[in-house]
């Protein structure tokens, strides 16, 4: 049997000091959110390539998301700004290969935020839902 | 180090946010530190805050690296549910005689699943959460304690050892005994920390009484991510309140509490300001209107005490939101009648000279610091001094602000008094440098 | 790459093997490429299952392991050991969740929690593939320290750094030392004079060998990174060249020096400022004189300079209701029958300060409350300060008075020449213009650059206490480099390919700790990184046009082939015997919990309710009512359906 649910994939950003032990959280809590739901956690969001997320969509992700720490990173005071450059860089990578530039999203998660990760997930789910399959949009490879 | 040696540079007593920074100042200059926790967790008030001014960064994020950090140093052995019972200076060394309180289940087994809270029948009030909700008898004290273990309350527990059953690892053993322990420190630094007020010492206020009437340490609680309610809503009914009062100076700058004598811990009148509870009341306002979009905020005060870095603007930006600062000492606190369990704030409005009444729906006593000065009590063979207050008295405030009367023994945090965290971490590391100081010197010698 | 790879895959005694079926994983993984070892276990953190792990190491002579079990915040250490003590380098490990982001995010889908985890554990597979020995370097740091300027936090963090063992040059631009605290008199809270403080201090530093003291010092060019910095100081004109392992600044503040005619400063020299006011009473026996003439009535006007909502110092100087209150109180002990009027905004005398205060309201000091919107006016009318002043605490009366002397209560302020010295070693400078910390709770006494450290008023409005805590604060930090005599800085920092850069600055410019300069390589210009300060953060990784950085643990290859095992499609037969612990649809059992819950679920049944509904049908106070559903709720019996129709209550349901 293999992964039949038809759910939307999402990749996710996450920082190891800040916005990852909130996703914890969700798990700990049992705050169920969807399973097709993986997630990458790095140092700061500001470090994010873009080559890195359409690597996601060239594999199937349908959506991205980026768990930012805001004005809690403790790197940057302008690391919401950097990592919104980054986005707009992604986009502009997207647009050009016809990807919904809505299928990448950002959000400042702490560290015990999980209720508002679950529904970060639930409404983005959503989002990919409408949008479609990113197969629809280009072809992946596997 | 092997974790049970008997010998340390340092013994640092509390583990809230002083002490856990004096511990890993200590460590990293390569001491090795015995810290000391009462509690069954690190973290002391700043785990219990929802955020923190005047960045309004999550406590959580900030403290729950830090106790990691503290847990797993190399140079610093954790030892918490500890009580300290005798601490006596000989030949310039410190000798220790602690308990370690049985939790009745092994922290080196226990995986804090949870599994055991989940089947335990008994539902008892939850401290952490200051009883606004309920937990069980077996717990784990809260989603971010550290270490992160199960305890059982067992003055509560009804022995129904179902958690025995649940439990994977064989965690959980009833036959767990007090353990002594008898240690050596070069150097003992006090980072107990403080007293919150008791609000029903100030029976006008009606704390304890009425529903709706609560502490500012409630507050924090019902606004942190982690809250019991899962969103801010007044104990008495679960409404969603729309018209909130702060009385600030409840049991601070205030020498009229009746009868002080004759009660004990948590009531005393308490002449000096508490210094943190103007930022924490404009902060929670601040925190408050973003929750609640359509709530009114008014914060009742004396004088707004917004003195440190970058404090004066966080107040101006909280003005700017639209809370609403009224220059006025609250009188008295009554519930109407009406069954609304609504209050009514009596005060004198200053600026007019005219008593006023008005309508709340909900609370909040932004209640202040008191001394805690029990663990003067286990030094024995000679007296760390306090000040007229009970807070570890400075033995030269301007220049040395960590010493105590006892050489070789220093002070961090609310211990010595009021402090707010920036203000706690400071006098830590502070600690840190003389207790750093001291212990070279003595080695030296 | 790694080929010769150990996978354990934990249950965690259920928590993770109730939801997702690890004995299958197990046996799947085994056939993965490089995989050479793989196993479930029960508890992966045990110290039997530590062992074994090790001997498979030694025994299997694996090149890279893989965990798969709880959140990385908890066990990466444990497993680092545990690769340390079987001979492998600790970064060839990986740690993949599959409890917390795996098996109890998804109880609810225990099928789908078991695909997730296989991609999840793939990943963990071909990150660990890629991954590289990483070994951190070992930089000496000198156990030598630089103070710069000698005022009381200066003074007084140089005498600790000796006492720990460090040499210390402590560099003051006056010619003398003790700055502020030197001519301010009689101090609160201790009543001690501040030149005795001083000279006490200025004799024990004397004492200690380790301790050069330069006078009429200033400091020239700086150089280096944390553990070695080259510095060049100026002293009485000759240079002085000077190594050391980190830079301590206390600087100081300036006094606000108020503007011409800023309540009739400069326009009569009765009016005065507090710092002035208190030579005056220091000097003065017997009797308060000014110019000869006795002085029986004062006004003080607080915040000038500060607190202004429209102006430039939008910040509270902290220290100066304090100090204006002592001054008071040191008059009437000095001095009989002065009359004193303190005009105030709000009054600060935070903590127990306010016994200060109280003590001065005892003595009869008047306390007059202004606003900002109209502050008092001062004019001088025969030579003498008249003050016009609306008191908002009796209904905005105005109020006229005479007074022999106005005391201006003026704040603090930035050093004039503080941009230079934080140009020198690059300090930020925060929206009060002061040095500014990277965070007041994380990081108070340090600056973005390694090894560079403030304290004392430089920091912000700061009294002596306050300003001596944070600088010894800044000596301990500093401690922690010069005794360990070296830093180890993490391996994961940003490299360079130097056959792609091209040296466009890009990286160097978001760089926040200082990490990225210039070198000559191979006959051009390339960007290096300096691993003692980089932090890893990466976030010069994305701004470079040519893909040149990669962050080491971090690397492209890791990153992406983590994605390629996320999508690999995963073929899980169904589990045999699958627990179903959260998903039978039917409610939780209540049997055994207090029997009010067991009412309230009764009252309850399929309806949606508010607290007041609930404890309405089962008759028991609101409150009580409000306790038990949140606890229910808590453990998940109960949950919350959004707000009824008013508003002002949550619904509430029983969960099935
Ligand atoms: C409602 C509220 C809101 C606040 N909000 C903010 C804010 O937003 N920003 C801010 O900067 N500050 C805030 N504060 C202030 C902050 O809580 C304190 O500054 C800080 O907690 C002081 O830390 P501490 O370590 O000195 O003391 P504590 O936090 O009291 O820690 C003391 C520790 O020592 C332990 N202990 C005590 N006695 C013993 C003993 N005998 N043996 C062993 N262990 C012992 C205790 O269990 C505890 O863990 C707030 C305070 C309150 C009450
Ligand atoms: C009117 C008034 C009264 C006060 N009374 C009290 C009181 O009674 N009690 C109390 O606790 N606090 C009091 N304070 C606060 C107290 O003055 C400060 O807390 C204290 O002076 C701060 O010490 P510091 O060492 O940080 O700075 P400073 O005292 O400013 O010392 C800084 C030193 O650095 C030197 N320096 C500056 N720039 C350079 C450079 N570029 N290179 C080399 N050296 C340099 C200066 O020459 C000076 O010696 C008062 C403040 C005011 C304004
Ligand atoms: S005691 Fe046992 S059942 Fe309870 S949390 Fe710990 S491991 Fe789980
Ligand atoms: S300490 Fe007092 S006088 Fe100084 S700026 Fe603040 S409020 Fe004004
Ligand atoms: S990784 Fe961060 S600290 Fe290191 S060079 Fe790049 S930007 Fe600077």
């Amino acid at each position: 049997m293999s992964a039949e649910n038809a759910a939307p994939k999402i990749l996710v950003f996450s920082t190891d000091i800040i916005s990852d032990p909130g996703i914890d959280q969700a798990g700990l809590l049992k705050l169920h959110y969807s399973p097709s739901v993986y997630t990458i956690s790095l140092p700061c969001s500001s470090g994010i390539k873009p080559r890195w997320i359409m690597r996601a969509f060239e594999k199937g992700f349908d959506g991205v998301f980026i768990a930012a720490d805001g004005h809690e990173c403790s790197y940057s005071p302008k690391c919401s700004e950097y990592t919104n450059k980054i986005i707009e860089q992604t986009q502009e990578m997207m647009r050009e290969k016809n990807i919904n530039p809505k299928r990448i999203r950002m959000a400042a998660l702490c560290s015990v935020c999980a209720e508002s990760f679950v529904s970060h997930m639930g409404n983005f789910s959503k989002i990919l839902a409408e949008l479609g399959s990113i197969q629809s949009e280009i072809s992946v490879s596997q | 180090m092997s974790l049970d040696s008997t010998t340390y540079d340092a013994l640092v007593i509390g583990g809230g946010i002083a002490g856990q920074e004096s511990a890993l100042n200590l460590a990293e200059m390569n001491y090795k530190v015995l810290l000391v926790e009462k509690d069954v967790s690190i973290g002391g008030k700043m785990i219990q805050l929802s955020k923190v001014f005047p960045t309004l960064d999550c406590a959580a994020c900030i403290t729950t690296p830090k106790m990691s950090e503290t847990a797993r140093h190399p140079n610093i052995r954790l030892l918490t549910n500890t009580d300290v019972n005798e601490i006596v200076k000989d030949n310039g060394l410190f000798h220790i005689n602690l308990t370690v309180r049985p939790t009745y289940v092994h922290a080196d087994l226990c995986t804090g699943c949870q599994l055991c809270e989940e089947v335990c029948p008994k539902v008892i009030e939850d401290k952490y959460n200051s009883n606004m909700v309920g937990q069980k008898a077996i717990s784990i004290a809260f989603s971010l304690a550290n270490p992160k273990m199960a305890a059982i309350d067992i003055e509560q527990c009804i022995k129904c050892k179902k958690c025995v059953k649940v439990c994977a690892p064989n965690a959980i053993d009833f036959d767990m005994q007090p353990q002594n322990l008898r240690v050596e420190a070069k150097s003992v630094v006090i980072a107990t920390g403080f007293n919150l007020f008791d609000a029903k010492h100030k029976p006008q206020y009606g704390f304890g009484q009425y529903p709706n009437v609560i502490n500012a340490m409630q507050m924090d609680r019902l606004i942190a991510p982690t809250r019991p309610y899962n969103s801010v809503l007044r104990p008495s009914d679960g409404k969603v309140p729309d018209n909130i009062a702060y009385v600030l100076c409840a049991g601070s700058r205030d020498s009229s509490i009746e009868n002080a004598e004759a009660c004990t811990n948590g009531c005393a009148n308490n002449p000096i300001c508490s210094q943190i509870c103007c930022m924490y009341s404009i902060k929670q306002a601040q925190l408050l209107m973003g929750a609640l979009p359509m709530a009114d905020i008014t914060i009742y005060y004396m004088d707004i005490r917004a003195f440190g870095k970058g404090y004066e603007e966080f107040y101006m930006q909280a003005k700017g939101m639209g809370v609403n600062f009224v220059k006025g000492k609250i009188a008295k606190i009554t519930e109407k009648n009406d069954g609304s369990a609504d209050l009514v704030l009596r005060y004198e409005d200053v600026t007019t000279g005219k008593l006023k009444e008005v309508k709340h729906d909900l609370v909040v006593l932004s209640v202040g610091v008191l001394s805690d000065s029990s663990i003067t009590q286990t030094f024995t063979n000679q007296k760390v001094e306090i000040d007229n207050l009970g807070f570890i008295q400075s033995a030269h405030e301007l220049v040395s602000p960590a010493k105590t009367s006892i050489e070789g023994v220093f002070v961090a945090g609310a211990a010595s008094g009021p402090k707010d965290i920036p203000d706690s971490i400071l006098s830590a590391g502070a600690a840190a440098s003389e207790a750093a100081g001291y212990i070279n010197n003595l080695s030296a010698n | 790459m790694k080929q010769r790879i150990g996978v354990y895959i934990c249950h965690c005694g259920g928590n993770i093997s109730d939801y997702v079926d690890v004995q299958q994983l197990g046996k799947l993984m085994a056939k993965e490429d490089g995989v050479v070892i793989s196993k479930d276990v029960m508890f992966a953190c045990s110290d039997s299952t530590q062992k074994e792990i090790e001997q498979d190491i030694k025994e299997k002579q694996l090149d890279a392991i893989v965990v798969a079990s709880c959140s990385p915040k908890l066990h990466t250490h444990t497993f680092r050991g545990v690769a340390i003590r079987a001979g492998l380098n600790p970064y060839n490990y990986t740690q993949v969740n599959v409890r917390e982001q795996c098996s109890w995010a998804h109880s609810d889908r225990p099928m789908d929690a078991t695909i997730k985890a296989y991609g999840l554990i793939r990943a963990g597979i071909n990150r660990v593939a890629h991954s590289e020995a990483l070994e951190s370097i070992e930089i000496e740091a000198q156990k030598a320290v630089a103070v710069i300027g000698a005022g009381i936090a200066g003074l007084r963090a140089a005498l600790d750094l000796a006492r720990m063992g460090n040499q210390v040059y402590l560099i003051e631009k006056e010619d003398k030392v003790g700055g502020r605290v030197l001519t301010a008199g009689k101090l609160f809270s201790s009543g001690e004079n501040g030149k005795d403080v001083i000279e006490q201090l200025v004799r024990q530093i004397k004492q200690m060998t380790n301790i050069q003291l330069f006078t009429n010092a200033t400091l020239g060019k700086v150089s280096g990174s944390v553990g070695n910095y080259y510095m060049d100081v100026n002293v009485n004109g000759e240079l002085l060249k000077l190594h050391v392992g980190s830079v301590l600044v206390t600087t100081g503040f300036d006094f606000y020096s108020p503007g011409e005619g800023e309540y009739g400063f400069n326009m009569s020299d009765r009016v005065m400022s507090l710092q002035d006011f208190n030579m005056l009473v220091e000097g003065s026996n017997g009797q308060l004189m000014h110019n000869g003439q006795p002085v029986k009535t004062i006004a003080y006007i607080y915040c000038v300079g500060n607190r202004q909502s429209k102006g430039e110092n939008k910040y509270c100087s902290r220290q100066c209701c304090t100090a204006a209150i002592h001054s008071s109180l040191n008059v009437h002990e000095k001095f009989k029958g002065v009359k004193a009027f303190h005009l105030y905004r709000d009054i600060r005398t935070y903590g127990k300060h306010e016994l200060l205060y109280e003590e001065s309201s005892r003595k009869g000091d008047i306390y007059i409350r202004f606003d900002e919107k109209e502050p008092p006016v001062v004019e001088i009318k025969n030579g003498k300060p008249f003050i016009t002043v609306k008191d908002y605490l009796t209904s905005k009366k105005e109020l006229t008075l005479d007074a022999d002397l106005v005391v201006l209560v003026t704040g603090m302020v930035p050093r004039s020449d503080s941009t230079q010295i934080s140009e020198l070693l690059k300090i930020p400078i925060g929206n009060d213009k002061f040095f500014n910390e990277v965070h007041p709770k994380l990081k108070p006494v340090e600056t973005v650059i390694k090894g560079i450290y403030i304290g004392g008023a430089c920091q912000g409005p700061k009294n002596i206490s306050e300003s001596v805590q944070s600088a010894l604060s800044g000596a301990a930090k500093i401690n922690s480099i010069s005794r360990k005599g070296s830093i180890k800085p993490e391996p994961i920092v940003a490299r360079v390919d130097a056959d792609i850069c091209a040296w466009c600055n890009k990286c160097a410019e978001v760089c926040e700790f200082d990490a990225v300069k210039p070198i000559e390589s191979s006959g051009k210009m390339i960007a290096e990184i300096n691993i003692s300060t980089c932090t890893g953060c990466g976030i010069c990784a994305p701004v470079c046009p040519v893909n040149a950085i990669e962050i080491a643990y971090f690397t492209d290859n890791e990153i992406e082939s983590m994605i390629d095992g996320f999508a690999e499609p995963a073929d899980i037969a169904p589990r045999e015997e699958v627990k179903e612990t959260a998903s039978t649809g039917q409610s939780k059992s209540l049997a055994g919990y207090p029997k009010i819950w067991r009412t309230i679920a009764g009252a309850m049944d399929d309806k949606t309710l508010t607290i007041p509904e609930i404890a309405g049908l089962v008759n028991i106070s609101n409150h009580e009512a409000t306790w038990n559903v949140m606890t229910m709720n808590r453990y998940g019996f109960i949950e919350a359906v959004g707000l009824n129709d008013d508003e002002t209550h949550y619904n509430y349901k029983l969960k099935r």
